[in-house]
């Protein structure tokens, strides 16, 4: 039997167990959790948007939150919800939270709103109402623009949503002065721009999961978007903006190492594929 | 243990089973993902019917007296025909009933959707008083040549022989390079998305589970 050919410590580098790369990925995490060093964080002229859109919306008119988000992204939802509640108490604008494709998420949203709620003094019905999880995406929206007490029906705990005191004149699309859809889930979005933006003017923002921000860029562009929040840093912007620093603003301070640290295996991990390759052309 | 405390461990030790799978395939991290789907759809069940049906449907036909309201689930069985070949026609009928729908809301959908990003292809190409040339070449200049090279890459009806078939190649290779920079900045984004997910549960173990447990064990302040 042949004994195999010596390595080099490059070509060795190159069989690394992935785990090992996990490990210290966790490593640099736990550091930047437990004693963080945090880097500047800009708000983006996209951030921005959902900001000014928020600040704009007409006194007399409502802000719907569709939370359609769940567990699975809540670390990058989670505080751009938050955060873009605290910018609609602070402004005094009525909203209500609403999910069209994720039943779980607006749960979670609902317990998001009542803490932040308690910070400001506002009481449900009057400054905010969750209507809950409405089955049916398109035809939601189509039956909401003509009649959106009697599409919504029942709020999250099953109260009649035209008895609460903020419902007071909402009859259909045009009480809405602003949607901000937060979203994992592709697709949602397009519902909310072809059958209600699209259709009626009415002001539409986002915030989204870093991973589907990209596809949506165009929207901004073409300005059928106000503003939209990208993935945690999104969240973290929008926290620096409403001047309430939270989860967003923690999660960015591990991100920011944690990418400086993926940077540097890829630069490693290149440069000793050449090497290697390098030493395997000098052997033969 | 009190009922909140039970809640964190039981999430704790989930968060880690599911994380097992990091190192190799195994029972542990299959057994927490199968209680996760179960969760999600029996939530997904119960949330439907109270937040749905009950309002929507149920009370309605029961309460109200609004009988019609027995053909909605007839409707929805006929999809079951489908299994049958006898009746296969029946589930054809409700099938092509939701195609039509489903088609029509598209169509209606569509261009409030897709137009508005038509006219943004439209940008002026020279500086005047409401925009400055910098602005001009960074913002329009770029977006309407990486436009047209992408548009041209995907033009397959010429072959790249000849003068225009040639200058339609090098304008081709060029939109291929500014997509595979689009696939890098969609992959950053990927990997962003991700490690905050994962950043989002090690906050979890950290601040809700680890720290809180040593402290009631007296360790650390």
């Amino acid at each position: 039997m042949m004994a195999s050919a010596p390595q080099s410590p490059w070509q060795r580098l190159q069989g690394i167990p992935r785990y090992y790369i996990y490990l210290l990925l966790a490593a640099v995490v736990v550091w930047q959790i437990l004693f963080p060093i945090r880097l500047p964080i800009t708000p983006s002229a996209a951030t921005k948007g959902v900001f000014a859109a928020i600040e704009s919306v007409p006194d007399g008119k409502l802000i719907i939150i569709s939370a359609d988000w769940d567990a699975s992204t809540q670390a990058e939802t989670g505080p751009q919800t938050e955060a873009i509640i605290h910018a609609c108490f602070q402004h005094h604008k009525r909203f209500a939270l609403m999910s069209l494709g994720a039943p779980m998420g607006i749960k979670l949203a609902d317990d998001l709103a009542r803490r932040v709620a308690e910070q400001y003094d506002a009481r449900y019905g009057v400054e905010w109402c969750n209507w809950g999880y409405k089955f049916g995406y398109d035809n939601v929206l189509i039956a909401m623009a003509k009649d959106i007490p009697k599409t919504i029906g029942t709020d999250f705990h099953g109260a009649p949503v035209a008895q609460l005191p903020m419902m007071a004149g909402v009859t259909e699309i045009s009480s809405i002065g602003l949607v901000i859809e937060i979203t994992g889930l592709a697709g949602i979005s397009e519902y909310w721009i072809g059958l209600i933006q699209g259709v009626y003017g009415t002001p539409f923002a986002s915030a989204y999961t870093a991973v589907m921000a990209p596809g949506y860029y165009p929207f901004l562009d073409s300005k059928q978007m106000k503003g939209m929040l990208v993935g945690a840093k999104g969240g973290a912007e929008m926290e620096l903006l409403v001047g309430r620093p939270g989860l967003g603003g923690a999660i960015m301070a591990a991100q920011s190492w944690a990418h400086l640290f993926i940077i540097a295996l890829i630069v490693l991990g290149n440069v000793g594929y050449l090497l290697a390759s390098a030493s395997e052309r000098r052997r033969r | 243990m009190n009922p909140d405390a039970l809640i964190v461990w039981a999430t704790a030790i989930a968060t880690l089973g599911v994380y097992t799978i990091l190192y190799r395939e195994n029972p542990v991290s299959r057994l927490f993902e199968h209680i996760f789907v179960g969760l999600s759809a029996g939530y997904l069940i119960v949330a439907t019917w109270t937040l749905n049906l009950q309002g929507k449907w149920w009370n309605p036909m029961v309460h109200d007296r609004k009988w019609y309201w027995v053909f909605a689930p007839i409707v929805g069985l006929l999809f079951y025909f489908i299994y049958s070949k006898r009746y296969l026609w029946l589930a054809r009928l409700v099938m092509g009933l939701f195609f039509g729908t489903a088609a029509g809301y598209f169509f209606r959908e569509f261009f409030p959707l897709y137009s508005p990003q038509v006219y943004a292809c439209f940008k002026p190409l020279r500086a005047d008083a409401s925009i400055g040339w910098a602005d001009v070449i960074l913002h329009h200049w770029i977006f309407v040549i990486i436009l047209l090279t992408v548009m041209s890459y995907f033009f397959f009806s010429v072959p790249h022989e000849g003068r225009f078939g040639r200058a339609l190649g090098r304008s081709a290779g060029l939109g291929r390079w500014f997509l595979m920079i689009a696939f890098g900045a969609m992959f950053g984004n990927t990997v962003m998305a991700r490690i905050s997910l994962f950043i989002g549960r090690v906050q979890f173990l950290l601040n809700d589970w680890l720290i809180p447990s040593f402290q009631r064990l007296g360790l650390g302040g």
